[in-house]
This record gives C-alpha cells, sequence and structure tokens, in this order.
C-alpha cells in the first residue's frame, strides 16, 4: 500500500460531555465491546494501509493501553506499525493543538520519514466499515489534490454541533465548504464532511511549511478553501452508513443503532473488512434462570440475572435479579443493583447501581453516569 | 551463576483421545473446544503460568496441526518468552534416527536436551487432557517440604470408580507404599490425577534406565513410577480437593461442560483469581433477536440468537433462529440452527447445520447423548439424526459408539 494512515484521536471542533471528560474521543466504548479507534484503524487496515499514527494531545493514558503495538491489527511488524504519537511543543507552537492542521504541522517530521506518497488523515467522528482503499483509487483516477470524505446521510448527527458541509458539483468536483453552527442541520443540497481527507505526501509537506511559516491554523479554511479555484478539491461521497457521535444523545443512538441488523450486518459481517479490537479474557457471558433478553448486543464476561430490552452491554457487566435495563448503553464491568430500573441511560465503566434505584433519561437526553460512580 | 528454571513443565498433549470420537476425529483432544470459548489444553496451561512457571514442552504427536496453530508463539498465556516460554515439541529425525513417541516416558526421554537448556531443579509433568483449576506451586513446595523424589497428585474417588484410574496406597505420612494401575481389586482410593512433580536428576536417570528395558511399554504410570517404587525412592502423594475431571469420554465431556453452568457452578470460568486464557478469534458481540430466551445458559461472542436456549454452552458464530429451541447442549463454533428445529441433549461440533423444523436428540432423562461430528448438515426427517450417536450413558465410562 502507497499510504500513509493519520488519525485524529482529539476531538477538534467540540467536545462531547463527560463521556471524553477522562479520555480522548477515540477511546470512547462503543458497541459492547469496541473503542472508536478500533474502526479507524481496522478500516486502514483493511484498505491495505500499513503504516499508521495516531496523533493525541490529551486524556491518551486509555487510548495507549488499549492499542499498545497494534499486534490484534498485525501492526507490531518491523517495517510498519502502528506509533501513538503524544504532544510536543513544535517550532516555538502550543503543546495542545486544537485544529488538524495544527496536528500535522507539529508531526511533520513523522509525514516526512514516510515513504508512502499519499497521505489518508481523519478524525474519529463518523464511525463505518469505511473502505479507504476504494477513495483512494478515486482520488488516483480523478487527478484531484485533495479528495474530502462525505456522506449524504449523516447518521445521528446532533442538530446544534458545528458541521463542515461541502457543496459539489456534479462532476464531484467542491465547489464551497461551509463550516457552520449546524442549528438547523444540514444545509440543502450539502453534503457533510468527516474530517477525512486523501492528499499526495509531498504536496501536504509542502502545505505544511508554508502554513508553520504563515502561522497558519486551520485546514478548511487556510487551506482547503483557498485552493477550490485553482486546484482539484473532490468530494468522495460514502456509501457505507456513517454514525456520528457528537454528543451524549447521538452516542447513545449510534449504539443502539447496531441492533439494526443491517447496520450490525455492514459494520461487523464482511469477512474481509472485520472491525478488530483488543480482545480482554472474558468468561462467556451466563445468562440465569431468571434472565429475560431481548433485541439486545451482550459481550462476552457478563452475568445477567435481570431484564435487558433494547440496550448495548459491555463485557464484565452484572444485571442482577429483578433489575430492568432498557434502552442503555452499560459500560465495562458496571454493576446494576436488584430490582433496579434504568431507562435511557447511559453508565460509564466501573459504575454500581444499588438495588432498587430508578434511573431515566430520554433518547434526546440520556441519563449518564460517570465512570467509577456510585448510586 | 547460569541461568535456570526452578520447574519445566512438560505437557503431554499427543493422545488420540479415540473415546471422545467424533470430536477427535480431526483435531487433538487437547485442542477440543470447550466451555464455550476455550480448548482443553487452556486449563493446563493457565495452571502453569498461574502458578509461575512459564516454561512449558508441549509434546504433540496426534492430529497436531490444530493444536499448533492453536498454540502459536505462546502469547495468549504470555509464554512468548526469550528465555523459557512455551516449546511444541514434535517427534523429530536425528543423527541416529527417529521414532514416533513410544509412551509418555518415552515422549519426555527424547526431549531432554530441552529440559536440560533450563537446568530445573523439578519437571512438572501434565497431562492436556484434563478440566481443573490447580495451583502446582503449592503441590511442588509439599514436594520440597516432603524432600521427596516424586510427588503424584491424588483425588479421593468413590471405591466403586477406584479400578478406572491408577490407585496409590499411602502410610501416614503420605508416602506411597504401593501403585496400582487400574486394579481390578484396588486398596485405597486416591487416584492418580497424571500429575507429576520429579526431582530432574532422579527421573532422567530413570528415563534412561526405563529406556534400556526393552520390556517396557515407556509409560510414567505402568513402568516409571512402579521402577522408582521398587528402587526405593521417595514417591509421595499430593492429596487435591479441587474440582478436577478427566473429559476422556463424550458423556465426561458433556458433564464437565454442564458444571460451568449454575449461579455458583462447580467449574467456575469468570473466576478473576483464576483465569484460564485462551487464543481469541476475531468476533462481533453477540446479538439476541427479539423472540430470545436464554436461561442458565454460557454464551461465548459473534452469536446471533433469536430462539429459546437452556441448559447449554455456546461457543462462538452461532445462528438460532426464531422458534429453534435448544437444551442441555454443547454448541461448538460456526453452527445454524435453523427456524423450528429443536435440538436436545446433544454435543454438536463445529460448523453444522440443523435444518429448518429437525429434530435433533431428546430428553436427557430417556435419550442417549447425541452427538453431531463437525461440518455436518442435519435434515430430512426421523427423531435422531447425525451421524454419530453415543451410546455411554452419564458418568459410567463405557464409551461405545454406535453409527446412526
Amino acid at each position: 500500500m502507497n499510504m500513509l494512515g493519520l488519525i485524529f484521536a482529539d476531538k477538534h471542533n467540540n467536545d462531547i460531555g463527560e463521556l471524553t471528560a477522562r479520555r480522548t474521543f477515540a477511546a470512547l466504548p462503543f458497541g459492547a465491546r469496541y473503542r472508536l479507534i478500533d474502526f479507524f484503524i481496522s478500516n486502514m487496515t483493511n484498505s491495505g494501509v500499513r503504516n499508521i499514527g495516531v496523533v493525541a494531545t490529551t486524556k491518551y493514558e486509555s487510548l495507549m493501553a488499549h492499542v499498545r503495538y497494534g499486534g490484534e491489527w498485525d501492526l507490531d511488524r518491523r517495517k510498519s506499525g502502528i506509533i501513538v504519537l503524544p504532544p510536543f511543543s513544535y517550532f516555538g507552537g502550543e503543546v495542545r493543538y486544537e485544529n488538524i492542521l495544527e496536528a500535522l504541522q507539529a508531526n511533520i517530521a513523522y509525514i516526512r520519514e514516510s515513504k508512502e506518497p499519499y497521505v489518508l488523515f481523519t478524525c474519529c467522528d463518523a464511525v463505518g466499515n469505511i473502505d479507504y482503499a476504494a477513495m483512494l483509487e478515486a482520488h488516483v483516477k480523478s487527478g484531484a489534490r485533495f479528495t474530502c470524505l462525505c456522506t449524504k446521510n449523516p447518521l445521528n448527527k446532533e442538530p446544534g454541533v458545528q458541521t463542515t458541509e461541502f457543496i459539489v458539483a456534479p462532476d464531484g468536483r467542491v465547489k464551497d465548504i461551509l463550516i457552520h453552527d449546524g442549528a438547523n442541520g444540514q444545509t440543502e443540497g450539502a453534503y457533510t464532511g468527516t474530517h477525512t481527507y486523501i492528499m499526495g505526501r509531498d504536496d501536504l509537506l509542502g502545505i505544511l511549511e508554508e502554513s508553520i511559516d504563515h502561522k497558519k491554523t486551520s485546514l478548511r479554511k487556510d487551506v482547503l478553501k483557498p485552493a477550490l479555484n485553482d486546484s482539484k478539491v473532490m468530494a468522495y461521497v460514502a456509501d457505507e452508513t456513517l454514525m456520528f457521535i457528537d454528543s451524549d444523545a447521538s452516542y447513545l443512538k449510534s449504539n443502539l443503532d447496531l441492533l439494526n441488523s443491517d447496520i450490525r450486518r455492514e459494520l461487523f459481517g464482511q469477512e474481509l473488512r472485520p472491525i478488530i479490537t483488543r480482545a480482554g479474557n472474558s468468561s462467556p457471558a451466563y445468562y440465569s434462570d431468571d434472565s429475560v433478553t431481548t433485541n439486545s448486543i451482550i459481550a462476552a464476561g457478563s452475568v445477567i440475572e435481570g431484564t435487558v430490552r433494547n440496550s448495548i452491554i459491555f463485557r464484565g457487566v452484572h444485571i442482577k435479579k429483578g433489575a430492568v435495563v432498557e434502552n442503555c448503553v452499560i459500560n465495562q464491568d458496571s454493576t446494576i443493583g436488584e430490582g433496579a430500573v434504568l431507562n435511557y441511560a447511559i453508565l460509564d465503566k466501573d459504575v454500581l447501581i444499588n438495588d432498587k434505584r430508578l434511573l431515566s433519561g430520554y433518547i434526546t437526553h440520556p441519563f449518564y453516569v460517570k465512570k467509577g460512580a456510585v448510586i | 551463576m547460569a541461568r535456570k528454571k526452578k520447574c519445566v513443565a512438560m505437557l503431554l498433549a499427543g493422545g488420540q483421545g479415540s473415546r471422545l470420537a467424533p470430536l477427535t476425529e480431526n483435531v487433538a483432544k487437547p485442542a477440543v473446544p470447550f466451555g464455550g470459548r476455550y480448548r482443553i489444553i487452556d486449563f493446563s496451561l493457565s495452571n502453569c503460568v498461574n502458578s509461575g512457571i512459564d516454561t512449558v514442552g508441549v509434546l504433540t504427536q496426534y492430529q497436531p496441526l490444530e493444536l499448533n496453530d492453536y498454540l502459536g508463539t505462546g502469547d495468549p498465556w504470555d509464554l512468548d518468552l526469550n528465555y523459557g516460554g512455551l516449546h511444541v515439541l514434535p517427534p523429530y529425525q536425528a543423527a541416529k534416527g527417529g521414532d514416533w513417541f513410544k509412551g509418555t516416558a518415552n515422549a519426555i526421554y527424547q526431549n531432554q536436551k530441552f529440559i536440560r537448556n533450563y537446568n530445573p531443579d523439578y519437571i512438572l509433568v501434565l497431562s492436556g487432557d484434563h478440566i481443573y483449576k490447580m495451583n502446582y506451586d503449592i503441590m511442588i513446595q509439599e514436594h520440597i517440604d516432603n524432600d521427596a523424589d516424586a510427588t503424584i497428585a491424588v483425588m479421593d474417588v468413590p471405591i466403586e470408580e477406584a479400578s478406572r484410574f491408577g490407585i496409590m496406597s499411602t502410610d501416614s505420612t503420605g508416602r506411597i507404599t504401593e501403585f496400582a494401575e487400574k486394579p481390578a481389586e484396588p486398596k485405597s482410593t486416591l487416584a492418580s490425577m497424571g500429575v507429576y512433580v520429579f526431582n530432574t536428576d532422579k527421573l532422567l536417570a530413570y528415563l534412561e534406565a526405563d529406556e534400556q528395558n526393552p520390556e517396557s511399554d515407556n509409560d510414567f504410570g505402568k513402568n516409571v513410577i512402579p521402577a522408582m517404587l521398587a528402587g526405593g525412592e521417595k514417591l509421595h502423594a499430593y492429596l487435591y480437593a479441587g474440582y478436577w475431571r478427566d473429559v476422556g469420554t463424550l458423556s465426561s465431556y458433556w458433564s464437565a461442560n454442564m458444571d460451568t453452568l449454575g449461579d455458583d457452578p462447580e467449574l467456575w470460568l469468570n473466576d478473576d483469581g483464576w483465569r484460564i486464557y485462551y487464543r481469541h478469534d476475531i468476533q462481533a458481540p453477540t446479538y439476541l433477536g427479539e423472540h430470545a430466551s436464554l436461561n442458565n445458559c454460557n454464551v461465548a461472542a459473534g452469536n446471533e440468537i433469536d430462539g429459546h436456549v437452556s441448559d447449554s454452552v455456546l461457543g462462538s458464530n452461532i445462528i438460532i433462529e426464531e422458534g429453534a429451541a435448544v437444551k442441555d447442549c454443547v454448541i461448538m463454533n460456526n453452527v445454524v440452527i435453523e427456524a423450528g428445529a429443536t435440538v436436545e441433549y446433544a454435543i454438536i461440533d463445529r460448523d453444522v447445520r440443523v435444518c429448518e423444523g429437525v429434530k435433533v436428540g431428546g430428553p436427557k432423562e430417556t435419550t442417549e447423548l447425541t452427538v453431531i461430528a463437525a461440518g455436518e448438515t442435519v435434515g430430512g426427517t426421523g427423531d435422531l439424526l447425525g451421524r454419530f450417536c453415543a451410546g455411554d450413558g452419564p458418568g459410567d465410562g463405557a464409551n461405545e459408539r454406535k453409527e446412526v
């Protein structure tokens, strides 16, 4: 493969509240046994990318512990592999970089040392089983300078969260780039961007050197928009389902969307494009004589003695007798006490809900319980 | 001081396990799946690493391909070490010719060089086909405290079952005075578990002598232990009271799987104090559909279940369609139970499809255990289908099988 992969672990333009209070966005647990970064690493390795840099500036301990040497993805090779790139002061700049362009500038040495003629760089905003090889093929075929991944159907995009949109000509060329607050949803006829781009490595290095000299900080405003007139900036419209995660509510919705068999099959059912994660060493899940379980995803290592409906249950969760869990995401190693009732709740890791507690949110306003909390 | 290991474990994994057929038709018994996520050998290997033993030779012979693949570099057990770790030891050709392993003792005799690399004080000999959780370090410490030449782990078994085992008689200090392999009239109820600790020099000397004896079967139980007793060596019994099962027959294999079920299981797999480690496949989490019900089940990952499952152990990548019912079963990976099918009191090997509406097996009170061999498609008509049907009732160890 002739493409370098770069993954930006942080959420650059907004935070999603307490879920990312103690972990970088890419380390967010998702889908009963994954973290968001699993999708991006797997998509890259499934597309033939063999060198991957993960750029993280804050709260990256759980991310590094998860990715390690990338052995699960066969990335622990001598000649290639995966590296987490923590922040450092560059050219007198800030240690914490807020924008994609700044993050690229800070890691210019890593890009310079790579041999691949193309660079793919992406944020972790939109989760899917994405074929980057097809995107590269389109990039090469069109002779574009920049190719931008976007979608017509941004699933679970939260209203009011800043959005990048592309106005695209019938030939696929980007005519305009809109950055708006998302208050009114999608602009008519526009495609929603995912912060995923492919471009030539030498071109990127030139842009980075120039932008460092001129203290430019925004990829979209300082690089892409000015290039629209005299360079070929192409939109690559994804066929894939892309689920956005930009709020508590969209986190809950995107998790619960995995209960849809079409989405589940697209994400996890493709033999040649598996989504891989770092496995724990859980025993099988145990369902007691009293368990009632419908329309749910339940990971191994959990113990189910109560009722679970329309929910996503991570590894090592214990749901005790008489507890009722509905429309919830219950993260790893949490315990739900006897007779407790939970509806539209997101429990972070290691939460203890005592017996007979009642917790209820709504699909648009889930009840979030932070890591390690006791209720 | 030269580098050395306190103890090297030698794990006997070459047996055919013919009484477990058809499960062992294409795979060595230690590599037979167990408990939804594990292979039988995971228990011995995990016991080793949990006991602080990081050097393990796995002696393979029968159908080693899948077992070798599964063991790999030993990384699932953290046995991928630069000095020590897991080593697969197959039979080999040498300058003076080569041979298959003639018996359990000969297998270790042929791999003395491996043992000497680590200059261990003790050799732990294990079988790769037992299901148990045991801290070998406690046994080794007792061996040291007794100043013994060999220590054999024993269990107290019911007298009526004693003639199936190697039986020890001991004096009041636990020293073994007599050993009888499968005696018709057992003098004691202390049965060998096939777990031995030897002082290295003593074992190697007896293996050498055993090799020179053309009459010998080169077997630990039949030859080496009796020779050591006759030679006046100090052999001790180590009484073990925990869970231990020889899953040598289809019914004992089924029963041991069932022992992992219940709110307080006899064999607790979700035990953070004694993890059983295994090699992972790539799997999505398990999805339970609108019509699913699961009661008293252990279920691994990657399944899509929309039917009724009770009192069963399920592996991975299993599809159980709406209206299908599964009870008292062990189901291995990549199995499809189509809509309306019922499967009761059965072992379903890998890559099996049970077609729509088909009935396999029957109530365990009135029906013999049904076993469906790997790769079979069960369709058509009839109450009891499948290539093999085990003829052994629970617990009796008789193990004929008949074609159906």
